[in-house]
């Protein structure tokens, strides 16, 4: 699934680590989320959509479509 | 920002790990030393289901320390790549034993002893965990 989190990431000037932080993950797990390697839960994706104030499917494009 | 992010699964995990394998290990492998050295003498009684025990708790701590850590990690993203590891190591135990049972059923080959297999589960999950660390760094 693709996704603009690098982009998001590159405005607010923050790290992978920093995003990590922020979520309470591993800096792995957003380098695989952002790469398009693994794909999050729900909850996960809310809770990233929350931390940019923006809705899930502005974040993450359905490759499906 | 640091990179380590506070993992309390984690945490209690090593904590176990340092706590309770380690000195099951040290004892293990005492055990093993003494085992050598005591191999003729056959322990029997209370000593040999002591000794059995002894072997078999550190598979169980095991198994108990890391099946509580996966129930209270909150890292989705961790727990998938311990999971796909594990779902490997089963796989591939799986097969080896099968392959090994057949050979030694058929073709004169000396049969695997239970005991190793569960060393060899963990190894090839260990060597799946690594591979997979890899492919999503």
């Amino acid at each position: 699934m693709k996704n603009r989190l690098k982009v998001l990431r590159a405005e607010r000037d923050w790290s992978q680590g920093d995003l990590a932080q922020r979520l309470e993950v591993s800096r792995q797990s957003v380098n695989a989320i952002e790469t398009g390697k693994f794909d999050p839960s729900l909850p996960l994706a809310f809770k990233l959509a929350r931390l940019f104030g923006l809705r899930i499917e502005e974040i993450f494009e359905d490759s499906g479509q | 920002m640091s990179d380590r992010i506070k993992n309390p699964a984690r945490d209690r995990m090593e904590d176990s790990t340092l706590f309770i394998l380690m000195p099951l290990l040290v004892v293990n492998l005492g055990l093993v030393f003494w085992g050598f050295g005591y191999r003729h003498m056959h322990p029997s009684g209370i000593w040999a289901y002591i000794f059995a025990m002894a072997f078999a708790l550190l598979g169980v701590a095991f198994i108990v320390i890391f099946g509580l850590y996966l129930k209270e990690e909150q890292d989705e993203f961790e727990r998938a790549v311990w999971v796909q590891s594990l779902l490997w190591g089963i796989g591939a135990t799986l097969t080896v034993v099968t392959l090994w049972g057949s050979f030694a059923e058929y073709a004169l080959v000396k049969g695997l002893k239970m005991l190793f297999v569960f060393p060899l589960f963990m190894l090839i999950t260990v060597v799946a965990r690594l591979a997979l660390k890899l492919r999503y760094r």
